[in-house]
Protein backbone atom coordinates (compact mmCIF):
# COMPACT_ATOMS: atom_id res chain seq x y z
CA UNK A 1 0.00 0.00 0.00
CA UNK A 2 1.21 3.93 -0.76
CA UNK A 3 2.10 5.69 2.29
CA UNK A 4 1.10 8.57 0.69
CA UNK A 5 -1.45 8.92 -2.24
CA UNK A 6 -2.60 12.32 -4.22
CA UNK A 7 -5.97 11.16 -6.82
CA UNK A 8 -6.95 13.32 -9.32
CA UNK A 9 -6.11 16.61 -7.47
CA UNK A 10 -6.99 19.60 -9.31
CA UNK A 11 -6.12 23.28 -7.47
CA UNK A 12 -7.59 26.49 -8.71
CA UNK A 13 -6.18 30.09 -7.48
CA UNK A 14 -8.47 33.09 -8.19
CA UNK A 15 -11.79 33.39 -9.32
CA UNK A 16 -13.18 35.30 -12.51
CA UNK A 17 -10.64 36.03 -15.25
CA UNK A 18 -7.86 35.64 -12.84
CA UNK A 19 -8.74 32.34 -12.22
CA UNK A 20 -5.65 30.24 -12.27
CA UNK A 21 -5.80 26.31 -12.59
CA UNK A 22 -2.46 25.33 -10.52
CA UNK A 23 -2.73 21.86 -10.84
CA UNK A 24 -4.01 19.42 -13.54
CA UNK A 25 -5.70 15.97 -12.19
CA UNK A 26 -2.33 15.28 -10.36
CA UNK A 27 -1.81 11.59 -9.53
CA UNK A 28 0.94 10.60 -7.46
CA UNK A 29 1.63 8.00 -5.02
CA UNK A 30 5.13 6.98 -2.81
CA UNK A 31 5.95 3.97 -0.99
CA UNK A 32 8.14 3.14 2.12
CA UNK A 33 11.53 2.72 1.24
CA UNK A 34 11.27 4.77 -1.54
CA UNK A 35 13.05 8.52 -2.78
CA UNK A 36 10.85 9.91 -5.17
CA UNK A 37 11.30 13.15 -7.08
CA UNK A 38 9.02 15.69 -8.41
CA UNK A 39 10.76 17.53 -11.27
CA UNK A 40 9.66 20.54 -12.50
CA UNK A 41 11.15 24.40 -13.60
CA UNK A 42 10.28 27.33 -11.34
CA UNK A 43 6.09 28.22 -11.34
CA UNK A 44 5.13 24.71 -12.62
CA UNK A 45 3.16 23.76 -9.40
CA UNK A 46 5.95 22.31 -7.46
CA UNK A 47 5.35 23.96 -4.19
CA UNK A 48 1.59 23.68 -4.62
CA UNK A 49 1.90 20.06 -4.64
CA UNK A 50 4.45 20.03 -1.65
CA UNK A 51 1.60 21.72 0.80
CA UNK A 52 -1.28 19.79 -0.83
CA UNK A 53 0.72 16.57 -0.08
CA UNK A 54 1.56 17.69 3.10
CA UNK A 55 -1.69 18.91 4.43
CA UNK A 56 -0.98 22.33 4.56
CA UNK A 57 -3.62 23.48 1.40
CA UNK A 58 -6.91 21.54 0.42
CA UNK A 59 -7.10 21.08 -3.21
CA UNK A 60 -10.19 22.56 -5.20
CA UNK A 61 -10.53 18.88 -6.26
CA UNK A 62 -9.34 15.00 -5.45
CA UNK A 63 -8.36 13.57 -2.46
CA UNK A 64 -5.19 13.26 -0.88
CA UNK A 65 -4.40 9.73 1.28
CA UNK A 66 -1.77 9.27 4.13
CA UNK A 67 -1.38 5.53 5.52
CA UNK A 68 -5.03 4.64 3.91
CA UNK A 69 -7.24 7.12 4.91
CA UNK A 70 -8.64 10.75 3.25
CA UNK A 71 -7.02 13.93 5.00
CA UNK A 72 -9.66 16.12 3.75
CA UNK A 73 -12.12 16.13 6.88
CA UNK A 74 -9.22 16.41 9.35
CA UNK A 75 -9.44 19.84 11.64
CA UNK A 76 -6.93 22.34 11.72
CA UNK A 77 -5.98 20.31 14.94
CA UNK A 78 -5.82 17.01 13.52
CA UNK A 79 -3.76 18.32 10.50
CA UNK A 80 -1.23 19.55 12.41
CA UNK A 81 -1.13 16.44 14.20
CA UNK A 82 -0.61 14.75 11.01
CA UNK A 83 2.22 16.40 10.00
CA UNK A 84 3.82 16.13 13.35
CA UNK A 85 3.61 12.56 13.65
CA UNK A 86 3.23 11.27 10.05
CA UNK A 87 5.15 13.82 7.77
CA UNK A 88 8.72 15.55 8.37
CA UNK A 89 9.41 18.46 6.25
CA UNK A 90 12.73 20.00 4.98
CA UNK A 91 12.54 23.33 3.76
CA UNK A 92 15.05 25.31 1.72
CA UNK A 93 15.48 27.83 4.44
CA UNK A 94 13.96 28.74 7.74
CA UNK A 95 14.02 24.66 8.87
CA UNK A 96 15.63 25.04 12.26
CA UNK A 97 14.79 27.42 14.88
CA UNK A 98 17.61 30.31 14.74
CA UNK A 99 18.39 30.48 18.61
CA UNK A 100 18.09 26.81 19.54
CA UNK A 101 21.33 24.65 19.52
CA UNK A 102 21.44 21.45 17.53
CA UNK A 103 20.34 19.25 19.86
CA UNK A 104 17.64 21.76 21.34
CA UNK A 105 15.89 21.29 18.32
CA UNK A 106 15.22 17.97 19.23
CA UNK A 107 14.35 18.74 23.03
CA UNK A 108 11.62 20.80 21.42
CA UNK A 109 10.62 18.48 18.93
CA UNK A 110 10.87 16.36 22.69
CA UNK A 111 8.65 18.90 24.52
CA UNK A 112 5.78 19.06 21.72
CA UNK A 113 5.31 15.82 20.98
CA UNK A 114 6.35 13.35 23.66
CA UNK A 115 5.76 9.89 22.07
CA UNK A 116 6.94 8.16 19.42
CA UNK A 117 10.26 10.14 18.55
CA UNK A 118 13.76 8.55 18.15
CA UNK A 119 15.24 7.51 21.39
CA UNK A 120 18.38 8.84 22.46
CA UNK A 121 20.85 5.83 20.76
CA UNK A 122 18.53 6.51 17.85
CA UNK A 123 18.98 10.08 17.46
CA UNK A 124 23.11 9.29 18.42
CA UNK A 125 22.94 7.08 15.16
CA UNK A 126 21.19 9.61 13.13
CA UNK A 127 22.97 12.07 13.70
CA UNK A 128 26.04 10.04 12.81
CA UNK A 129 24.39 8.95 9.79
CA UNK A 130 24.47 12.23 8.69
CA UNK A 131 27.87 13.02 10.16
CA UNK A 132 26.86 15.86 12.18
CA UNK A 133 27.28 14.36 15.38
CA UNK A 134 29.84 16.70 16.26
CA UNK A 135 27.78 19.92 15.79
CA UNK A 136 25.16 19.29 18.60
CA UNK A 137 26.48 22.55 20.73
CA UNK A 138 26.21 24.79 17.87
CA UNK A 139 23.87 27.31 16.45
CA UNK A 140 22.08 27.32 13.34
CA UNK A 141 23.91 30.13 12.52
CA UNK A 142 27.46 28.57 13.24
CA UNK A 143 26.74 25.83 10.38
CA UNK A 144 27.64 26.09 6.79
CA UNK A 145 24.91 25.74 4.07
CA UNK A 146 25.31 21.65 4.03
CA UNK A 147 25.50 21.22 7.56
CA UNK A 148 22.14 23.07 8.24
CA UNK A 149 20.35 20.89 5.37
CA UNK A 150 22.21 17.97 7.37
CA UNK A 151 20.77 18.93 10.63
CA UNK A 152 17.07 19.61 9.06
CA UNK A 153 17.20 16.32 7.60
CA UNK A 154 17.76 15.07 10.86
CA UNK A 155 15.49 17.36 12.48
CA UNK A 156 12.58 16.33 10.06
CA UNK A 157 13.54 11.94 10.89
CA UNK A 158 13.36 13.04 15.01
CA UNK A 159 9.69 12.58 14.75
CA UNK A 160 10.22 9.62 13.11
CA UNK A 161 7.62 10.37 10.13
CA UNK A 162 6.27 7.91 7.50
CA UNK A 163 7.44 10.40 4.79
CA UNK A 164 9.42 13.10 4.15
CA UNK A 165 8.83 15.75 2.58
CA UNK A 166 11.90 18.27 1.09
CA UNK A 167 11.39 20.89 -0.79
CA UNK A 168 14.12 22.13 -3.01
CA UNK A 169 17.18 20.70 -0.76
CA UNK A 170 20.00 21.27 -2.61
CA UNK A 171 19.51 24.73 -3.66
CA UNK A 172 22.48 26.78 -3.42
CA UNK A 173 24.76 23.27 -2.96
CA UNK A 174 27.41 22.87 -5.51
CA UNK A 175 27.48 19.37 -7.31
CA UNK A 176 29.62 17.38 -4.51
CA UNK A 177 26.98 18.55 -2.04
CA UNK A 178 23.77 17.02 -4.38
CA UNK A 179 25.27 14.39 -4.84
CA UNK A 180 26.15 13.98 -1.48
CA UNK A 181 22.87 14.79 -0.21
CA UNK A 182 21.20 12.73 -2.74
CA UNK A 183 23.03 9.58 -1.92
CA UNK A 184 21.79 10.01 2.01
CA UNK A 185 17.89 10.81 1.45
CA UNK A 186 18.60 7.22 -0.98
CA UNK A 187 19.74 5.93 1.78
CA UNK A 188 17.84 7.18 4.85
CA UNK A 189 14.49 6.23 2.30
CA UNK A 190 16.32 2.33 2.31
CA UNK A 191 17.56 2.13 5.75
CA UNK A 192 14.98 3.95 7.69
CA UNK A 193 11.84 2.42 5.40
CA UNK A 194 10.61 6.51 4.69
CA UNK A 195 8.85 7.51 2.32
CA UNK A 196 11.43 10.88 0.91
CA UNK A 197 9.42 13.44 -1.65
CA UNK A 198 11.91 15.75 -3.36
CA UNK A 199 10.49 18.36 -5.06
CA UNK A 200 13.07 20.19 -6.98
CA UNK A 201 14.54 21.32 -10.63
CA UNK A 202 17.95 20.21 -9.74
CA UNK A 203 17.94 16.96 -11.98
CA UNK A 204 21.40 16.29 -10.83
CA UNK A 205 19.53 14.33 -7.79
CA UNK A 206 17.90 11.92 -10.55
CA UNK A 207 20.43 9.28 -10.73
CA UNK A 208 19.77 8.53 -6.82
CA UNK A 209 15.70 8.21 -7.45
CA UNK A 210 13.89 5.37 -7.58
CA UNK A 211 10.80 7.21 -9.27
CA UNK A 212 10.63 9.99 -10.60
CA UNK A 213 7.58 12.40 -11.88
CA UNK A 214 7.87 15.93 -13.91
CA UNK A 215 5.90 18.56 -13.52
CA UNK A 216 4.92 21.23 -15.99
CA UNK A 217 2.06 23.95 -16.12
CA UNK A 218 0.62 22.18 -13.16
CA UNK A 219 0.53 19.03 -15.30
CA UNK A 220 2.55 16.22 -13.68
CA UNK A 221 3.49 12.88 -15.46
CA UNK A 222 5.26 9.67 -14.36
CA UNK A 223 8.55 9.80 -16.33
CA UNK A 224 11.42 7.18 -16.22
CA UNK A 225 14.23 8.15 -13.93
CA UNK A 226 16.80 7.84 -16.81
CA UNK A 227 14.98 9.94 -18.97
CA UNK A 228 14.36 12.78 -16.64
CA UNK A 229 18.11 12.67 -15.85
CA UNK A 230 19.15 12.78 -18.98
CA UNK A 231 17.25 16.27 -19.37
CA UNK B 1 7.67 29.00 27.43
CA UNK B 2 11.00 26.66 26.29
CA UNK B 3 11.07 28.86 23.20
CA UNK B 4 10.01 31.97 25.24
CA UNK B 5 13.35 31.35 27.53
CA UNK B 6 15.36 30.28 24.85
CA UNK B 7 14.72 33.31 22.64
CA UNK B 8 15.71 35.82 25.52
CA UNK B 9 19.06 34.10 26.73
CA UNK B 10 19.81 34.15 22.63
CA UNK B 11 18.95 37.53 21.81
CA UNK B 12 20.38 39.32 25.23
CA UNK B 13 20.37 42.78 24.02
CA UNK B 14 17.73 43.02 22.61
CA UNK B 15 15.40 41.84 24.82
CA UNK B 16 17.79 43.54 27.55
CA UNK B 17 16.77 47.08 26.15
CA UNK B 18 13.04 45.72 26.88
CA UNK B 19 13.67 44.81 29.60
CA UNK B 20 14.91 48.29 30.75
CA UNK B 21 12.41 50.13 29.13
CA UNK B 22 9.69 48.11 31.43
CA UNK B 23 12.18 48.59 34.68
CA UNK B 24 12.51 52.66 33.73
CA UNK B 25 8.05 52.48 33.20
CA UNK B 26 7.89 50.22 36.55
CA UNK B 27 10.19 52.21 38.44
CA UNK B 28 8.58 55.77 37.41
CA UNK B 29 4.99 54.17 38.45
CA UNK B 30 6.35 52.66 41.47
CA UNK B 31 7.71 56.28 43.12
CA UNK B 32 4.80 58.37 41.40
CA UNK B 33 2.39 55.82 43.33
CA UNK B 34 4.70 56.33 46.47
CA UNK B 35 4.71 60.40 46.20
CA UNK B 36 0.84 60.09 45.23
CA UNK B 37 0.28 57.96 48.98
CA UNK B 38 3.06 60.25 50.33
CA UNK B 39 1.63 63.46 49.57
CA UNK B 40 -2.38 62.26 49.70
CA UNK B 41 -1.19 60.87 53.56
CA UNK B 42 0.21 64.18 54.44
CA UNK B 43 -3.24 66.08 53.73
CA UNK B 44 -5.25 63.57 55.53
CA UNK B 45 -2.63 62.10 58.20
CA UNK B 46 -4.60 63.93 61.56
CA UNK B 47 -7.67 63.38 59.41
CA UNK B 48 -6.99 59.20 59.66
CA UNK B 49 -5.73 59.25 63.40
CA UNK B 50 -8.53 60.89 64.77
CA UNK B 51 -10.59 58.05 63.02
CA UNK B 52 -13.61 60.17 62.61
CA UNK B 53 -16.61 59.53 60.06
CA UNK B 54 -18.07 62.58 59.69
CA UNK B 55 -17.68 66.33 60.32
CA UNK B 56 -20.29 69.23 60.70
CA UNK B 57 -19.20 72.13 59.91
CA UNK B 58 -20.83 75.69 58.66
CA UNK B 59 -22.85 75.51 55.72
CA UNK B 60 -22.05 78.22 54.22
CA UNK B 61 -17.81 77.53 54.47
CA UNK B 62 -17.99 75.80 51.33
CA UNK B 63 -16.35 72.40 53.22
CA UNK B 64 -13.54 74.24 54.47
CA UNK B 65 -12.24 73.85 57.90
CA UNK B 66 -10.42 77.07 57.92
CA UNK B 67 -13.73 78.83 56.90
CA UNK B 68 -15.71 77.14 59.07
CA UNK B 69 -17.17 79.14 62.59
CA UNK B 70 -19.97 77.13 64.26
CA UNK B 71 -21.57 79.72 66.89
CA UNK B 72 -22.64 78.76 70.27
CA UNK B 73 -26.19 78.99 69.09
CA UNK B 74 -25.89 76.74 66.54
CA UNK B 75 -24.32 74.42 68.84
CA UNK B 76 -26.70 74.38 71.60
CA UNK B 77 -28.67 71.50 70.19
CA UNK B 78 -26.00 69.53 69.33
CA UNK B 79 -25.46 66.83 71.57
CA UNK B 80 -21.87 65.68 71.95
CA UNK B 81 -21.03 61.81 73.81
CA UNK B 82 -17.20 60.41 73.81
CA UNK B 83 -17.51 59.95 69.79
CA UNK B 84 -17.71 63.89 69.02
CA UNK B 85 -15.01 66.06 69.58
CA UNK B 86 -14.92 70.22 68.90
CA UNK B 87 -12.47 71.51 67.21
CA UNK B 88 -10.75 74.37 65.75
CA UNK B 89 -8.33 75.41 62.95
CA UNK B 90 -6.69 78.32 61.45
CA UNK B 91 -3.36 78.38 59.47
CA UNK B 92 -0.78 79.87 62.00
CA UNK B 93 3.61 80.77 61.38
CA UNK B 94 5.06 79.25 64.59
CA UNK B 95 8.67 81.14 65.28
CA UNK B 96 11.41 80.62 67.70
CA UNK B 97 14.00 83.32 67.53
CA UNK B 98 16.26 80.15 67.33
CA UNK B 99 14.74 78.50 64.66
CA UNK B 100 13.06 78.49 60.91
CA UNK B 101 10.00 79.74 60.57
CA UNK B 102 7.27 76.89 60.08
CA UNK B 103 3.78 77.39 58.42
CA UNK B 104 1.42 74.87 60.51
CA UNK B 105 -2.31 74.46 61.38
CA UNK B 106 -3.58 75.04 64.78
CA UNK B 107 -5.63 72.76 66.03
CA UNK B 108 -7.37 74.01 69.29
CA UNK B 109 -9.46 71.13 70.91
CA UNK B 110 -10.90 69.98 74.05
CA UNK B 111 -8.82 67.86 76.45
CA UNK B 112 -11.66 65.60 77.52
CA UNK B 113 -12.81 64.79 73.87
CA UNK B 114 -11.16 62.29 71.71
CA UNK B 115 -8.93 64.48 69.35
CA UNK B 116 -6.87 65.37 72.03
CA UNK B 117 -7.45 62.44 74.96
CA UNK B 118 -6.53 59.70 72.43
CA UNK B 119 -3.22 61.86 71.14
CA UNK B 120 -0.56 60.31 71.21
CA UNK B 121 2.89 61.55 71.82
CA UNK B 122 6.46 60.04 70.39
CA UNK B 123 8.20 62.09 73.01
CA UNK B 124 7.16 64.64 75.67
CA UNK B 125 3.95 64.44 76.89
CA UNK B 126 0.38 65.47 76.22
CA UNK B 127 -0.43 69.39 76.89
CA UNK B 128 -1.88 70.61 80.61
CA UNK B 129 -2.54 74.42 80.05
CA UNK B 130 -3.58 76.59 77.52
CA UNK B 131 0.06 77.43 77.32
CA UNK B 132 1.22 74.19 76.15
CA UNK B 133 1.25 72.69 72.35
CA UNK B 134 2.02 69.48 71.06
CA UNK B 135 3.44 69.59 67.78
CA UNK B 136 3.90 67.25 64.32
CA UNK B 137 7.42 65.55 64.18
CA UNK B 138 8.00 67.82 61.42
CA UNK B 139 9.05 70.73 63.80
CA UNK B 140 11.56 68.39 65.13
CA UNK B 141 13.06 68.16 61.54
CA UNK B 142 13.33 71.77 61.15
CA UNK B 143 15.28 71.74 64.88
CA UNK B 144 12.81 72.42 67.06
CA UNK B 145 13.07 70.69 70.50
CA UNK B 146 10.94 69.89 74.12
CA UNK B 147 10.63 73.13 75.48
CA UNK B 148 11.17 75.43 72.86
CA UNK B 149 8.55 77.97 73.32
CA UNK B 150 7.14 79.32 70.25
CA UNK B 151 5.15 82.26 68.91
CA UNK B 152 2.06 82.50 66.66
CA UNK B 153 1.59 84.57 63.84
CA UNK B 154 1.84 88.44 65.39
CA UNK B 155 0.63 87.22 68.90
CA UNK B 156 3.10 88.12 71.67
CA UNK B 157 1.70 85.39 73.63
CA UNK B 158 3.99 82.16 73.88
CA UNK B 159 3.72 78.53 74.11
CA UNK B 160 5.74 75.97 75.22
CA UNK B 161 6.54 72.51 73.05
CA UNK B 162 5.56 69.51 75.56
CA UNK B 163 5.42 66.82 72.93
CA UNK B 164 5.90 65.91 69.36
CA UNK B 165 3.72 63.24 67.91
CA UNK B 166 3.85 61.74 64.15
CA UNK B 167 1.48 61.50 61.47
CA UNK B 168 0.08 65.16 62.70
CA UNK B 169 -0.58 66.84 59.41
CA UNK B 170 -3.96 68.10 57.34
CA UNK B 171 -3.43 69.43 53.95
CA UNK B 172 0.28 69.03 53.91
CA UNK B 173 0.19 71.08 56.80
CA UNK B 174 2.14 70.30 60.19
CA UNK B 175 -0.57 70.53 63.20
CA UNK B 176 0.15 72.73 66.53
CA UNK B 177 -2.31 70.90 68.74
CA UNK B 178 -3.69 73.81 71.17
CA UNK B 179 -6.57 74.85 73.30
CA UNK B 180 -9.91 76.31 72.29
CA UNK B 181 -9.41 79.24 73.87
CA UNK B 182 -5.96 79.65 72.29
CA UNK B 183 -7.87 78.97 68.98
CA UNK B 184 -10.08 81.61 69.26
CA UNK B 185 -7.68 83.93 70.72
CA UNK B 186 -5.69 83.09 67.49
CA UNK B 187 -8.99 84.32 65.62
CA UNK B 188 -9.57 87.35 67.38
CA UNK B 189 -12.95 85.79 68.64
CA UNK B 190 -12.32 86.57 72.24
CA UNK B 191 -15.72 87.94 72.72
CA UNK B 192 -17.63 85.93 70.49
CA UNK B 193 -19.40 83.19 71.72
CA UNK B 194 -18.28 80.50 69.29
CA UNK B 195 -17.53 76.92 69.78
CA UNK B 196 -14.96 75.95 66.88
CA UNK B 197 -14.42 75.04 63.68
CA UNK B 198 -16.64 72.06 63.34
CA UNK B 199 -17.54 68.90 65.28
CA UNK B 200 -15.70 65.75 63.85
CA UNK B 201 -17.69 62.50 64.68
CA UNK B 202 -16.44 58.80 65.05
CA UNK B 203 -20.07 57.96 63.91
CA UNK B 204 -21.47 58.13 60.40
CA UNK B 205 -24.75 59.60 61.28
CA UNK B 206 -24.55 62.49 63.70
CA UNK B 207 -26.43 65.43 63.07
CA UNK B 208 -25.80 68.75 65.19
CA UNK B 209 -29.94 69.50 64.94
CA UNK B 210 -29.34 73.03 63.09
CA UNK B 211 -29.88 74.48 59.76
CA UNK B 212 -27.18 76.61 59.39
CA UNK B 213 -24.94 73.44 60.34
CA UNK B 214 -24.00 70.18 57.77
CA UNK B 215 -22.65 66.75 58.05
CA UNK B 216 -19.86 65.77 56.06
CA UNK B 217 -18.77 62.10 55.35
CA UNK B 218 -15.11 62.11 55.85
CA UNK B 219 -14.37 61.21 52.57
CA UNK B 220 -16.38 64.32 50.90
CA UNK B 221 -14.84 66.26 53.48
CA UNK B 222 -11.14 65.18 52.47
CA UNK B 223 -12.01 64.99 48.71
CA UNK B 224 -12.70 69.04 49.34
CA UNK B 225 -9.76 69.98 50.98
CA UNK B 226 -7.62 72.15 48.67
CA UNK B 227 -5.83 70.82 46.15
CA UNK B 228 -6.63 67.01 47.14
CA UNK B 229 -8.42 66.05 44.94
CA UNK B 230 -6.95 67.93 41.74
CA UNK B 231 -3.50 66.26 43.12
CA UNK B 232 -4.66 62.92 43.38
CA UNK B 233 -6.36 63.25 39.72
CA UNK B 234 -2.92 64.38 38.32
CA UNK B 235 -1.15 61.72 39.51
CA UNK B 236 -4.13 58.85 38.53
CA UNK B 237 -3.46 59.87 35.03
CA UNK B 238 0.28 60.24 35.25
CA UNK B 239 0.35 56.49 36.33
CA UNK B 240 -2.69 55.57 33.59
CA UNK B 241 -0.69 56.68 30.97
CA UNK B 242 2.59 55.09 32.10
CA UNK B 243 0.51 51.80 32.11
CA UNK B 244 -0.66 52.52 28.69
CA UNK B 245 2.87 53.28 27.25
CA UNK B 246 3.77 50.01 28.89
CA UNK B 247 1.36 48.27 26.67
CA UNK B 248 2.45 50.14 23.49
CA UNK B 249 5.87 49.22 24.54
CA UNK B 250 5.43 45.60 24.54
CA UNK B 251 2.75 45.62 21.74
CA UNK B 252 5.19 47.36 19.53
CA UNK B 253 8.34 45.23 20.46
CA UNK B 254 6.70 41.94 20.13
CA UNK B 255 4.78 42.71 16.95
CA UNK B 256 8.74 43.74 15.44
CA UNK B 257 10.24 40.87 17.15
CA UNK B 258 7.29 38.78 16.08
CA UNK B 259 6.74 40.15 12.13
CA UNK B 260 11.03 39.43 12.18
CA UNK B 261 10.60 35.61 13.07
CA UNK B 262 7.09 34.84 11.68
CA UNK B 263 8.79 32.75 8.46
CA UNK B 264 10.02 30.55 11.17
CA UNK B 265 6.87 30.35 13.06
CA UNK B 266 5.43 29.19 9.77
CA UNK B 267 7.67 26.29 9.37
CA UNK B 268 7.50 25.39 12.81
CA UNK B 269 3.18 25.39 11.71
CA UNK B 270 4.09 23.64 8.76
CA UNK B 271 6.23 20.92 10.97
CA UNK B 272 2.65 20.67 12.83
CA UNK B 273 4.03 22.90 15.93
CA UNK B 274 0.44 23.09 17.43
CA UNK B 275 -0.84 27.14 16.92
CA UNK B 276 -1.37 27.28 20.85
CA UNK B 277 2.83 26.55 21.79
CA UNK B 278 3.85 28.75 19.62
CA UNK B 279 0.88 31.50 20.79
CA UNK B 280 2.30 30.38 24.50
CA UNK B 281 5.77 31.44 23.68
CA UNK B 282 5.21 34.87 22.81
CA UNK B 283 2.59 35.40 25.68
CA UNK B 284 5.17 33.57 28.45
CA UNK B 285 8.13 35.61 26.94
CA UNK B 286 5.62 39.08 27.22
CA UNK B 287 4.83 37.91 31.14
CA UNK B 288 8.64 36.86 31.31
CA UNK B 289 9.68 40.65 30.55
CA UNK B 290 7.27 42.15 32.51
CA UNK B 291 8.06 40.31 35.19
CA UNK B 292 11.71 40.62 35.07
CA UNK B 293 10.98 44.61 34.61
CA UNK B 294 9.02 44.56 37.99
CA UNK B 295 11.28 42.52 40.04
CA UNK B 296 14.12 45.14 38.94
CA UNK B 297 11.96 48.04 38.91
CA UNK B 298 10.74 47.46 42.45
CA UNK B 299 14.10 46.86 43.48
CA UNK B 300 15.55 50.15 42.33
CA UNK B 301 12.28 51.82 43.96
CA UNK B 302 13.64 49.83 46.96
CA UNK B 303 16.82 51.20 47.14
CA UNK B 304 15.41 54.81 46.20
CA UNK B 305 13.40 54.70 49.09
CA UNK B 306 16.01 53.89 51.63
CA UNK B 307 17.87 56.90 50.29
CA UNK B 308 15.41 59.19 49.76
CA UNK B 309 15.61 62.74 52.49
CA UNK B 310 13.29 62.61 55.22
CA UNK B 311 11.51 65.81 53.45
CA UNK B 312 10.29 63.99 50.34
CA UNK B 313 6.72 62.71 50.92
CA UNK B 314 6.72 58.86 50.13
CA UNK B 315 5.12 56.40 50.94
CA UNK B 316 4.94 52.60 49.62
CA UNK B 317 1.49 50.92 49.84
CA UNK B 318 2.44 47.65 49.48
CA UNK B 319 -1.31 46.03 48.40
CA UNK B 320 -1.81 49.28 45.90
CA UNK B 321 1.79 48.28 44.37
CA UNK B 322 1.32 44.82 43.50
CA UNK B 323 -2.31 45.69 42.31
CA UNK B 324 -0.37 47.87 39.94
CA UNK B 325 2.22 45.49 38.99
CA UNK B 326 -0.60 43.24 38.80
CA UNK B 327 -2.11 45.79 36.30
CA UNK B 328 1.02 45.76 34.48
CA UNK B 329 1.62 41.98 33.84
CA UNK B 330 -1.83 41.96 32.30
CA UNK B 331 -0.75 45.08 29.66
CA UNK B 332 1.81 43.03 28.83
CA UNK B 333 -0.46 39.84 28.55
CA UNK B 334 -2.77 42.52 26.31
CA UNK B 335 0.39 43.59 24.54
CA UNK B 336 0.99 40.16 23.16
CA UNK B 337 -2.07 39.61 21.95
CA UNK B 338 -1.71 41.33 18.95
CA UNK B 339 1.50 39.50 18.19
CA UNK B 340 -0.29 36.24 19.53
CA UNK B 341 -2.75 36.64 16.91
CA UNK B 342 -0.43 37.09 14.20
CA UNK B 343 1.37 33.83 14.70
CA UNK B 344 -1.98 31.87 14.99
CA UNK B 345 -2.96 33.15 11.96
CA UNK B 346 0.54 32.63 9.96
CA UNK B 347 -0.20 30.85 6.77
CA UNK B 348 2.80 28.18 6.03
CA UNK B 349 1.75 28.32 2.40
CA UNK B 350 2.97 31.85 1.98
CA UNK B 351 6.48 30.98 3.56
CA UNK B 352 6.61 27.76 1.29
CA UNK B 353 5.15 29.02 -1.52
CA UNK B 354 2.39 27.62 -3.48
Amino acid sequence: MSVIELKNINKYFGSGISKVHVLHDVNFSANRGELILVVGPSGSGKSTFLTIAGGLQTPTSGEVIVEGKPIAQLSTAQRDKLRLNQIGFVLQSYSLVPYLKVKEQFTFVNKVKRQGNLNEAELAGLLKQLGIEQLTNKFPGELSGGQTQRVAIARALFANPDIVLADEPTAALDSARVAEVGKLFKELAETRDKAVVVVTHDTRLMQFADKAYRIMDGKMTETSVTKAAAE
Amino acid sequence: MYLALKEIRHEKLRYGLIISMIVLIAYLIFILTGLAFGLAGENTQAIDSWDAKSIVLNKDSNINLSQSVITSDQAKNAKLTSKQAVIGSTPVVAKDKKRAKVSATFIGAKRNQFVLKDLKVSSGRKARSSHEVVVDQKFKDEGYRLGDKITLNSSNDSYQIVGFTKNAKINISPIIYGTVSTWQSLRGMMNVKVVGSAIVSKTAKYHAKNSHLKTYSISSFISKLPGYSAQNTTFGFMIGFLMIISLIIIAVFLYILTMQALPIYAVLRAQGIPARTLVATVTSQSLILMVAGLVIGAALTAATASIIPIGVPMSFNIPVLTWISIGLLIMGFIGSAIPAQKIATVDPVKVIGG
